[in-house]
């Protein structure tokens, strides 16, 4: 299991990760208001990426994250969109 | 694990938050999903009837309820927009940056 302590390290290793095997990977948000800290895991139950945060900078940061892996995760063509192919 | 329409879902994500406000965890996954509704068969390789690639499995719970939503890409617009907002609104307990405005408050900023 890996702890990220910045978020850019973080958001590239876990967007490879799961563009490795989309259909193993998951995503998985801790949110604990008591506490004040957010946390964010991706895993293939092989490889475990973990960041966690107490900042509320990072709430944008994560969710924006969140909505891309959403994105990737329904896009139709099994193509990635960088390779226009006709 | 009740599976609730997006709609629905969000509404009871609401709740979920707000319930978990003083104590207690909100946990969200999230992870493709490719239409199955049966276990894959150990014997012969029937695919499922409709392995569609354009979904994903939202789910929630807060340690004791569950809930979760099937999102495809027909709603994904307005589902987004209102699942980041939703999101946004309510992890808003994190700590704010404010140690740059408080050294800067003797000088008067440019």
């Amino acid at each position: 299991m890996r702890q990220y302590q910045t978020w850019e390290e973080f958001s590239r290793t876990a967007e490879k990760l799961y563009l490795a095997d989309p259909m193993k990977a998951r995503v998985v948000l801790k949110y604990r208001h008591s506490d004040g800290s957010l946390c964010i895991k991706v895993t293939d139950d092989l490889v475990c990426l973990v960041y966690r945060t107490d900042q509320a900078q990072d709430v944008k940061k994560i969710e924006k994250f969140h909505s891309q892996l959403m994105r990737l995760m329904l896009a139709k063509e099994s193509r990635s969109v960088a390779m226009e192919m006709d | 694990m009740v599976l609730l329409e997006s709609e629905q879902f969000l509404t009871e994500l609401t709740r979920l938050f707000q319930k978990c406000r003083l104590s207690g965890s909100v946990y969200i996954t999230l992870k493709k999903y490719d239409g199955r509704t049966k276990p894959a068969p150990r014997k012969g390789s029937v695919e499922g009837v409709e392995p569609s690639d354009n979904k994903c499995l939202l789910r929630a719970t807060d340690g004791k309820k569950k809930i979760s939503t099937v999102v495809s890409s027909k709603e994904v617009n307005k589902f987004q927009m209102a699942y980041s907002n939703l999101l946004r609104a309510n992890m808003d307990g994190l700590k704010k940056r404010d140690k740059k405005s408080k050294s800067k408050k003797s000088k008067t900023a440019q």
